[in-house]
């Protein structure tokens, strides 16, 4: 039996998020996540931080939020956010009446909205159509969900917090109309845990009606479902949005040493409904085409499915339903101490979270200030470290993994200095070329309790999210994880297997061209070489 | 706009890898596949360059092993080329980049003095200093260049004719082997026109990163080789590693220049002396065959023309070639690339490459070798203590042996 004040249920942005500016505030807090870390949807968008652009014209007050947050994440989260900026493109296929209304909705909002030359806009930009009509540039912005998920966790812990993953929350106590406690169900363990506490917070996302389900509540959230194209380059420094009333497959984020593009939108009853389609991904690559002309030319690395957690009291659908945020405070269908946060973005997290932990700590008489728009997350490495740390790694890479790493760099940079006083040779190899990951930085995150399989690594590290989509990698890491004895939860096969299968996953809607080579590649390897797919007899037959 | 070249295209498969003779030679290079279309996606999002990229020797073996037809070497060529576009490369590399134009302004010195002034000890020393290594087999500068010479060539009266691109090794320190490359083209009824107006093809340009160079003179050449062209005159040359220049190099580099002046891809002069034979122009056998003692030579097939897939040529012509035993190194490699391996951090990369061929030249009993690219030859030379000569230069001997004039 654990006791705490709050238990905040949800690992992605905003739970992480509350977490962090409770403990900030004092408060004394658990987090349960029921997958890995930012298993929901905070690891499954664009990677965009809105400007508000796309919102300006329906919805102006999302779009002033979106402008103002986009400003403190920068600040805050620079580790996480890569400062591109973006472009609002007319293509020939949109209403040029939309333009001016757009633009005076950029300037209500505050959004920072400029026309460009499109000679000038094709200059930055060489791949993007010549057909365009007119552009503006924004702030927009992209930003590394998985990254700010965990960064907020860091900060959380140094404040005081714990983050408990893989761990499902079964049933929510009540005690005279009041909450009192948690069940959760350990998923790797199977053992089961409670938790004493005065409040919950339910930032479970597109899970949320279900764990208002737990507690006997009847939410209005809806599950909708979007898909996302990953291709292999950059071949876009900057978000290119479509200028047009906001659509399907109308916005390409370059995101690290990749592109997205993206999403769809539909209904589903299932908040893990994320097994991309064939179909989706040829639609989406119509819908790209105006923006960018080649976008069948370059190779889709893979596509990958997420839920948006709509609020829809009143019935709304699909892109017509609000994607703003709302604090229901459940103590008015008469269970005190719980507090849900509906649909919302990940652009306005911090702002979701400060506005729900007020109302906690309204209840509990805590009056410390929100301070989570002025502290950074994660404070910046000092130069020193870096150039030491230029001596074990890549050092073109090196920002790259310091970023990745947060608080944990100083760490992996002692392990590493200590195996090279013993004098290993070579002691740290890259184990993917693709994304410039070494063994240091692996062994470092696979040791963390948190970590439980190839796939835990691969949100932290990036490991397998390259050109080879894990046919590498994998069985380097594997091996290397097995001759440094760090242990695992599953056996080394088990666990090639099951990463190999997620990665699988999301090559095979998009399962022609080079990435069908590359993926032929990968089955010759594991099932043909190695026989990883487990015809243990096919000798006898 | 720079040209860039889409890296989707690799699979990561490691071919390139296991064929990079550099990667096989020095931990320090970090290998074709990652240099090439893995860090160009490291390029696109901005990251500094890798400081490994210089050691890659442009020799193509990346690109003769892929199986998917990545052109890696053009990958890192153009990140050299933006790379030295931010950081001007050093003295040492103009001086190996720019050979023809030195020759060009010592062209008053006589030969004795130049070489004097280069090759003598303490010049060597200041070279070395410089960065290039004063072990490297610097090539002697002639007496008089190739073209030089060629205007005292008699040709005897022809009625058809071949426009022939020397490429500067032949010109600057290898005349000879140009005259005989004369007088074989003669023989087998050819008028050879050397224009004046050709320059270096810019190859030793591009791999020491002096792009702007490189792209004055291909449209310079371009618009030679474009009148010639349209008088419908066949033009050759006997370097492979000009004639890759001009047939995929200069297209992918400079694709608006090839669309100004049109392409026109060089021809391998030892096909083209094959095409001679076959059309009974050239006459390679004899009666008194049995008078002439057996040649043994052991050909070497360069990197650059390999990567051309146009066959051995060269080595075809060594075997319709009476008396001649010519057998294939197929040793790899020579390491010198052109300047790197004269270049004092690669100089022992070049040699350790190189080792395979050495030995299997001095194994081989032949009593001379043979390879059509001028610095592969100098490197043979210093590596196995063994002559090396073009394929046309044996020819021409055997020719004049066989058919005393």
């Amino acid at each position: 039996m654990l006791e705490t004040t709050v238990v905040v249920i949800g690992g992605g942005a905003t739970g992480m998020g509350t977490l962090r500016d409770l403990c900030m505030r004092g408060v004394p807090a658990i987090l349960l996540e029921q997958g890995g870390l930012a298993h929901g949807t905070s690891s499954r968008f664009h990677g965009l931080l809105h400007s508000g652009g796309r919102y300006a014209v329906n919805d102006n007050e999302s779009a002033r939020e979106c402008i103002e947050e986009n400003m403190i994440v920068r600040r805050i989260g620079r580790q996480c956010v890569e400062e591109t900026e973006g472009f609002f493109a007319l293509t020939p296929g949109d209403d040029p009446a939309y333009v001016e209304p757009w633009a005076e909705a950029c300037r209500k909002a505050g959004i920072d909205a400029q026309e460009l030359d499109v000679a000038e806009a094709l200059r930055l930009e060489p791949n993007l159509s010549p057909d365009i009509r007119r552009v503006f540039r924004v702030p927009d912005s992209c930003v590394d969900g998985f990254r700010l998920a965990l960064h907020n966790a860091m900060s959380a812990r140094r404040h005081g917090g714990r983050v408990m993953t893989y761990h499902e929350v079964t049933a929510i106590h009540q005690r005279n109309g009041k909450v009192c406690g948690v069940t959760a169900r350990n998923s790797i363990s199977g053992e089961s845990l409670e938790i004493a506490c005065q409040c919950v917070v339910n930032a479970a996302g597109s899970w949320s009606g279900r764990i208002a389900g737990l507690a006997g509540l009847d939410v209005a959230v809806s599950p909708d479902r979007g898909t996302l194209i990953v291709f292999n380059h950059r071949f876009t420094s900057r978000v290119i949005n479509r200028l047009h009333p906001g659509a399907d497959g109308d916005i390409f984020v370059p995101h690290g040493s990749i592109t997205i593009l993206g999403t769809t939108s539909t209904p589903t009853e299932r908040p893990d409904d994320t097994t991309p389609t064939c179909t989706e991904v040829l639609r989406l690559l119509d819908l790209g085409e105006p923006l960018f002309p080649a976008v069948r030319q370059y190779r889709i690395l893979r596509a990958f499915a997420g839920t948006r957690p709509l609020y829809t009291p009143g019935n709304a659908a699909g892109r017509k339903a609000s994607r703003n945020f709302h604090v229901v405070d459940h103590a008015e269908q008469g269970l005190e101490g719980m507090v849900s946060i509906f649909g919302g973005k990940l652009t306005t997290y911090r702002l979701m979270a400060e506005r729900v932990s007020d109302n906690v700590c309204a209840r509990l008489g805590v009056h410390a200030p929100c301070r989570t728009a002025d502290e950074a997350l994660i404070p910046d490495p000092d130069q020193a470290m870096l150039r030491r740390a230029a001596r074990y790694f890549p050092v073109q890479g090196l920002q790259l993994m310091a970023d990745r790493l947060g608080d944990d760099l100083p760490d992996v940079l002692q392990q590493v200095e200590l195996a090279g006083r013993a004098g290993e040779s070579d002691g740290n190899p890259l184990l993917c070329e693709c994304e410039m990951v070494s063994l240091a930085e692996i062994e470092r995150v696979a040791r963390d309790p948190s970590t439980h399989s190839l796939t835990d690594i691969r949100l932290r590290t990036r490991l397998g999210m390259g050109t080879c989509q894990g046919t590498f990698c994998s069985l380097r890491t594997i091996g290397a994880l097995v001759e440094h004895g760090v242990p695992l939860e599953l056996s080394p096969t088990d666990n090639v297997r099951r990463f190999l299968q997620e990665r699988w996953r999301g090559l095979r809607p998009a399962l022609w061209g080079t990435q069908a080579r590359e993926m032929e590649l990968g089955r010759a390897v594991y099932a043909g070489t190695l026989n990883l797919d487990g015809a243990a007899n096919e000798q006898d037959n | 706009m720079s040209v860039r070249i889409n890296p989707d295209q690799c699979i990561a498969c490691t071919t390139c890898v296991v064929h990079c003779p550099v990667a096989e030679a020095t931990p320090n290079f970090l290998g074709p596949r990652m240099i090439g279309p893995a860090y160009e996606r490291f390029r696109l999002l901005g990251l500094a360059e890798d400081p490994s990229l210089h050691y890659c020797a442009n020799c193509k073996n990346c690109d003769i092993s892929c199986p998917h037809d990545v052109p890696v070497s053009s990958i890192n060529m153009l990140a050299r080329a933006e790379q030295c576009k931010k950081q001007r490369p050093g003295l040492r590399d103009w001086v190996l980049a720019h050979g023809e134009l030195q020759a060009r302004w010592l062209r008053l010195i006589p030969a004795g003095l130049k070489n004097f002034g280069m090759l003598n000890p303490v010049t060597r020393a200041v070279l070395d200093a410089l960065g290039i290594d004063k072990r490297a087999p610097l090539p002697r500068f002639a007496s008089q260049t190739f073209r030089q010479q060629a205007r005292g060539f008699r040709q005897s009266g022809q009625n058809r004719k071949v426009v022939f691109f020397p490429g500067c090794y032949v010109d600057v320190y290898d005349p000879r082997t140009g005259l005989d490359m004369l007088w074989t083209l003669n023989r087998a009824g050819y008028e050879v026109i050397v224009p004046d107006e050709f320059v270096c093809c810019g190859l030793p340009m591009v791999a020491n990163g002096f792009w702007q160079d490189a792209r004055a003179n291909a449209e310079r050449n371009l618009a030679t080789l474009a009148r010639w062209r349209e008088q419908g005159i066949p033009i050759i040359t006997g370097c492979p590693s000009c004639a890759l220049m001009f047939k995929t190099e200069l297209p992918e580099f400079f694709p608006d220049l090839a669309e100004k002046h049109g392409l026109t891809p060089l021809e391998d002069a030892q096909e083209f002396l094959l095409d001679c034979v076959e059309r009974g122009e050239l006459r390679l056998e004899s009666e008194n065959r049995a008078s002439l003692p057996e040649l043994r030579v052991i050909y070497h097939a360069p990197c650059h023309l390999r990567a051309q897939g146009n066959g051995l040529p060269g080595l075809e012509l060594m075997r319709r070639l009476p008396g001649v035993a010519s057998r294939n190194a197929d040793a790899g490699c020579c390491g010198i690339s052109g300047s790197y391996g004269f270049k004092k951090e690669k100089y022992a990369i070049a040699q350790d490459i190189g080792a395979t061929l050495f030995r299997t030249v001095r194994e081989s009993g032949a009593h001379v070798a043979v390879s059509e690219c001028g610095t592969c030859r100098v490197q043979i030379l210093h590596g196995s203590e063994l002559p090396c000569l073009h394929p046309v230069s044996i020819v021409r001997q055997r020719l004049e042996a066989l058919n005393p004039a």
